[in-house]
């Protein structure tokens, strides 16, 4: 198995990331600014950086076909970035929150995107053509506290939310004019604007940090502060669900997850590193983690010379040299995302943290 | 009219900062019950705690620590008065004290394997807490905790040293640390993690 690409791009903390659908531009929220990297060679090369929000930038999404970024920061504020030959042109979008911006993703259809915010709503947000401006319609309830996540249905129509409530919700984020009438499923058959198919919590409630629906787009799973994933398979509108499978683990919470397929999740977070949860409607696990420890390069025993033992104990008080942890990611992994999908199945993913690495990982 | 003169004394001073505005947004979290998000728990009497209070004693005197353990742990008083909530944590810390050192690790490590364990054990982990924070558990029960806080008598703190002055609180005390130990070794972080995130209190 080929080892990870690891990028060290910078000694800052990483909100967020997003690759292009080429993988050749690498899109990082760093301190109030959205860094744009260009591949060159085997290294990411800083190519512009974007300046338009006035506060730290809290979530950035690249569009994989139109090229469109979004970006949203504690400022209130989201900014689309129009490709053009001369650069990024931004546009502000009207989101009427009157708290910091949390998170940010594109629809799969493109024509819309969702923005977390820690007034207690998420707005949705799509393009009028007659007044040539991005607007936003809100959704608000039952959402009690903020938003810390949002997730696109494959189907562009139902957005699942992590609220710091202990919450993770399904909405339908439906909009007349930009929406085709989504065919009926498990979540729910008639579902205008802000309809409720599903609100969630598990046993001990930590509040959610991420939240995904499967590739099917027919079950979904949140990670929480209570260092646990939970899985939701849906029975039909209007009913309880047919499962909530609640994984509690012995370590860190996950801020992150994705589905690599409808039978695994990989979740990383304040441990530094990805873990790998195998399972389905029977029940889930947690089988391991992703990073193979011990192999050449990292975390290694070299042989030291007793002259270099003696020059350590004198240098530091100490022989070996700990300050680096056997993980890659150096702190907490903020944000993981799939990198390459085939067949279905996410076949590579990426990582980015509060080290400032981004990290591109063999699923 | 210049900008300068604009300025009030009001809008100098920084007093608008420490405004909540929560109080004044109608539907924030200070004007809105919390509690109704969770589904709500069973209500368990004082009645209810003395008597498994009982069957637990009964199965420590038979050399049933690991069932004893499990009774108590299974029945978490979460929605009680204060006084059934003392009563159970007195009944645990009594299993917990009962229970050898050297026992500690296979039995939390076979409650954690059997289904449904890593519940019971963030539940100990909750009794625990509870335990460390009333001060003065269990067999000194009778000590209030005011008199707990160390006075300020200058170089005479032998004599005010809680530990020191009051040997079965510091024995609890000890005993608690040590299960702390074993079972953040057995349950992981994630352990202490529930334990703070979960609104289900003891």
């Amino acid at each position: 198995m080929a080892a990870p690409e690891v990028h060290h791009l910078f000694h800052n903390p990483i909100a967020d990331h997003s690759f292009s659908a080429d993988h050749a531009t690498l899109a990082v929220a760093r301190d109030s600014t959205v860094e744009l990297y260009g591949k060159a060679g085997n290294a990411f090369k800083l190519k512009d950086v974007l300046k338009g929000h006035d506060k730290t930038v809290t979530s950035v999404d690249i569009a994989p076909n139109s090229g469109r970024i979004v970006s949203c920061s504690q400022d209130r504020n989201a900014l689309v970035w129009e490709p053009s030959p001369t650069g990024y042109k931004p546009t502000l979008v009207l989101l009427r929150i009157s708290r910091a911006a949390t998170f940010v993703r594109w629809s799969p259809s493109e024509t819309k995107f969702a923005v977390g915010s820690g007034d207690r709503v998420i707005a949705v947000c799509y393009f009028e053509e007659e007044n040539d401006w991005w607007v936003s319609k809100h959704l608000k309830k039952p959402i009690r506290s903020t938003i810390t996540s949002v997730a696109w249905h494959p189907n562009s129509v139902l957005l699942a939310a992590g609220s710091t409530d202990a919450h993770a919700r399904v909405f339908s984020a439906f909009v007349k004019g930009v929406d085709e009438r989504p065919e009926p499923g498990v979540w729910g058959e008639r579902l205008p604007f802000n309809t409720v198919c599903g609100e969630y919590l598990n046993n001990s409630a930590g509040w959610v940090h991420s939240v995904s629906f499967s590739p099917s787009g027919n079950a979904l799973a949140f990670a929480a502060h209570d260092s646990s994933i939970t899985v939701v398979y849906p029975s039909g509108p209007e009913q309880p669900p047919r499962a909530v499978l609640s994984v509690p683990t012995q370590l860190l919470p996950f801020k992150s997850l994705i589905w690599k397929a409808e039978d695994e999740i990989i979740a990383a977070g304040y441990d530094c590193e990805a873990f790998r949860f195998q399972g389905g409607e029977g029940g889930w696990q947690l089988v391991g983690t992703v990073e193979s420890k011990g192999s050449a390069g990292h975390g290694e025993q070299r042989e030291e010379s007793a002259l270099n033992m003696f020059r350590q104990m004198d240098l530091k008080g100490k022989v070996k040299d700990d300050t680096q942890l056997k993980t890659i990611h150096q702190n907490t992994v903020s944000t993981i995302r799939p990198y390459e999908v085939s067949g279905g199945r996410v076949t590579k993913f990426s990582s980015s943290g509060v080290d400032g690495r981004v990290v591109v990982w063999n699923a | 009219m210049s900008i300068i003169q604009q300025h009030t004394a009001a809008s100098l001073t920084d007093a608008w900062r420490t405004v909540n505005i929560d109080i004044l947004t109608e539907d924030s979290s200070v004007n809105f019950d919390t509690s109704t998000l969770h589904p709500p728990q069973p209500e368990v009497s004082e009645a209810d705690v003395r008597t498994l209070s009982t069957q637990v004693r009964q199965l420590l005197r038979g050399g049933d620590a690991e069932g004893a353990l499990r009774g108590c742990l299974e029945t978490p008083v979460y929605n009680g008065t204060d006084a059934a909530k003392d009563a159970h944590l007195q009944t645990i810390i009594e299993v917990l004290q009962s229970i050898k050192a050297s026992d500690m690790t296979p039995l939390l490590k076979g409650i954690y394997a059997a289904p449904g364990g890593s519940e019971l054990l963030d539940v100990l982990m909750k009794y625990i807490y509870k335990g460390m924070a009333s001060g003065a558990p269990a067999a000194a029960g009778l000590k209030s905790p005011a008199k707990m806080t160390p006075q300020s008598t200058g170089f005479t703190q032998i004599g005010s040293r809680p530990g020191a002055s009051n040997e079965p609180a510091s024995a609890a005390m000890s005993v608690l640390l040590s299960w702390h130990e074993k079972l953040v070794e057995v349950a992981g972080l994630g352990c202490i993690g529930r334990t703070m995130t979960d609104w289900r209190r003891v």
